[in-house]
Order: structure tokens, then C-alpha cells, then sequence
């Protein structure tokens, strides 16, 4: 029978035991990276790094870990937090080169090749509606755990979510077929 | 412009367009840079938590001035069976204490409707 998120985390904690916490790594690192890439702009090395960082923390700090939410939510909610460190200390302030996004919105502008890329059209949102989409619409985190996540209003995270599906299908039905 | 899709339908693909990342070492990386425990066995914390509870004993003896004494010796003279409820009366309350301990550690028994029956 297999483990549930909830017995690794007691063996951690009770033992100490390692293994364990390789079997959560294993289990989440997907989902983990996956984020890490969308909030990093597909920088796989970057996302990776911390990635890296996010289980290393989450490691030091299980004991803080009370179980009100899942596991996966408190994994990101240190993912989001890595992220944005490493974007202060990088001074890339993560609204990015709004030039550059206006740009890349034009259709005219964006390789044809890529203009049925969903992934594309979803790295073109900002980071606020970015990060909301990815966790409620990809990861299917509820709202309330998204808000929890990114540590902001409910009513905020469900206007991102509204604005960046809304800027997404706009953004696919421009580059569809004519 | 084409038409737009609906939520569901936007929802949908930006789950299949999500793939799997495959490991390929991430895992070990991890591990391998994880912290050594570095927490002391539990036989030597059961020892300290001892050792400091037969002290502060001790001291507060010492301090007490005879008090102590006084009140063993008063109790000893006590019927039976009031020491019998004075002990029991003693259980409830440090077991009560463990019990509410128990469950402010313990999210299945703090949120009732996570337990499966």
C-alpha cells in the first residue's frame, strides 16, 4: 500500500528518516518545477535552482508544517516564496519588460509556429495573472488555496484568474486560424 | 478573430500542455544537499528533560524550607481513601493537559470531517 503525504511527513518528523522525505521530493517535483518554470519564464536552470531551494526549505521547516493545507499547497506557497526572493535580489522587478510583452501581444510580432503554443500565450500574462492561472486553472488549487499560496486577497487572486483567462483566450483566438 | 473558447475548455488544455518533468536526478540533487540531522538521540533529550526535572525537585525542596516535608508528612496521615481521590483527581488534570495537547498536534482529530471511518 502506498504511503500518503501525511505518513512521510510523520516518519520526517518522527525519525528523522530521510528516505521519506526523497519519496515527497519525488512525488511533487514535477508539479513543483512546473511552476517554477511557468514563474520563471521557462528559465529551466533557474527554476530548477529553485526548485532545489524550495525542498531544501520545506526540509528545515516541516516541523512548521500543521496540515491545515495540503502538502502540495505549502510546497508552492515556498516555491512562489523562493521565486520572488530570487526576483528582489536579481532586481528584476516581475511586472518584466512591458515593451517587450507589448510586443510579443501583437500577433504580427509572434512566430507563427508558436501561435497555437498555449504555454507561450501563457508565458505573454503578467506575473500576477500568470501565477494565478497556472495554480488555479493548471494545478487546480482552489481559489482560497491559491490565495493562501500567494499570500493576497481572495477576491484578488479570483480577478487575476478571470483577467488572465480572459486575456488567454483572446490572445488564442487572435492567433487562430482566419 | 476567431471565436473564443469557453473556461472549461481553456482549463483543460493548460492541463494537458503541462508535462510531466521527469526527475533525471533532481531527487538526488536535493538529498544530497539536505542538512545532516542534527537533532541528539532521544534517549539523551529523555535523559536532560530527567535530569532537569530531579534538579529544579531538588531546588525548589531546598528552597521550600521545610514546607515539603510538612506536607508529605501531613498527607501520609490522610485516610486512604482521600489519597486515592487526591491521586486520581491528579490523573484527570494532567490527563485532561494531554489529551487537549494531543489535539492541538493532530490536524485529523482538530478537523473532525478529515477522518475517514
Amino acid at each position: 500500500m502506498e504511503l500518503t503525504d501525511a505518513d512521510l511527513i510523520a516518519r520526517v518528523l518522527v525519525d528523522d528518516d530521510q528516505h521519506a522525505f526523497g519519496e515527497l521530493v519525488r512525488r511533487h517535483q514535477s508539479n513543483v518545477r512546473g511552476l517554477l518554470r511557468q514563474l520563471t519564464r521557462t528559465d529551466v536552470s533557474l527554476a530548477d535552482d529553485l526548485g532545489q531551494e524550495t525542498f531544501i526549505r520545506a526540509y528545515k521547516n516541516i516541523r512548521s508544517f500543521r496540515g491545515e493545507a495540503r502538502f502540495s499547497t505549502w510546497l508552492y506557497r515556498i516555491a512562489y516564496n523562493c521565486f520572488r526572493e530570487n526576483a528582489r535580489k536579481r532586481k528584476e522587478l516581475v511586472g518584466v519588460d512591458e515593451k517587450l510583452l507589448q510586443a510579443e501581444h501583437d500577433p504580427q510580432t509572434v512566430d507563427p509556429g508558436l501561435r497555437h503554443d498555449l504555454m507561450h500565450a501563457l508565458n505573454l500574462l503578467p506575473l500576477h495573472e500568470r501565477t494565478a492561472v497556472v495554480l488555479c486553472c493548471q494545478n487546480g488549487l482552489s481559489h482560497d488555496e491559491a490565495a493562501r499560496v500567494l499570500d493576497i486577497p481572495l477576491g484578488t487572486v479570483k480577478t487575476n484568474v478571470l483577467r488572465g483567462r480572459e486575456k488567454l483566450k483572446r490572445t488564442l483566438a487572435a492567433w487562430g486560424p482566419n | 478573430m476567431n471565436a473564443m473558447i469557453d473556461d472549461e475548455t481553456l482549463d483543460r488544455q493548460l492541463r494537458e500542455a503541462a508535462p510531466y518533468i521527469d526527475d533525471e536526478g533532481f531527487t538526488a540533487r536535493v538529498m544530497d544537499n539536505l542538512p545532516v540531522a542534527q537533532r541528539e538521540p532521544r534517549w539523551l533529550r529523555a535523559m536532560i528533560l530527567l535530569g532537569l526535572a530531579i534538579l529544579g525537585s531538588g531546588i525548589a525542596y531546598l528552597l521550600s524550607g521545610g514546607f515539603v516535608r510538612e506536607g508529605v508528612i501531613q498527607l501520609s496521615n490522610f485516610p486512604i481513601w482521600l489519597l486515592l481521590v487526591f491521586a486520581f483527581g491528579c490523573g484527570l488534570v494532567v490527563g485532561a493537559f494531554a489529551v487537549i495537547f494531543a489535539i492541538r498536534k493532530t490536524p485529523e482529530v482538530r478537523d473532525l470531517a478529515r477522518l475517514r471511518f
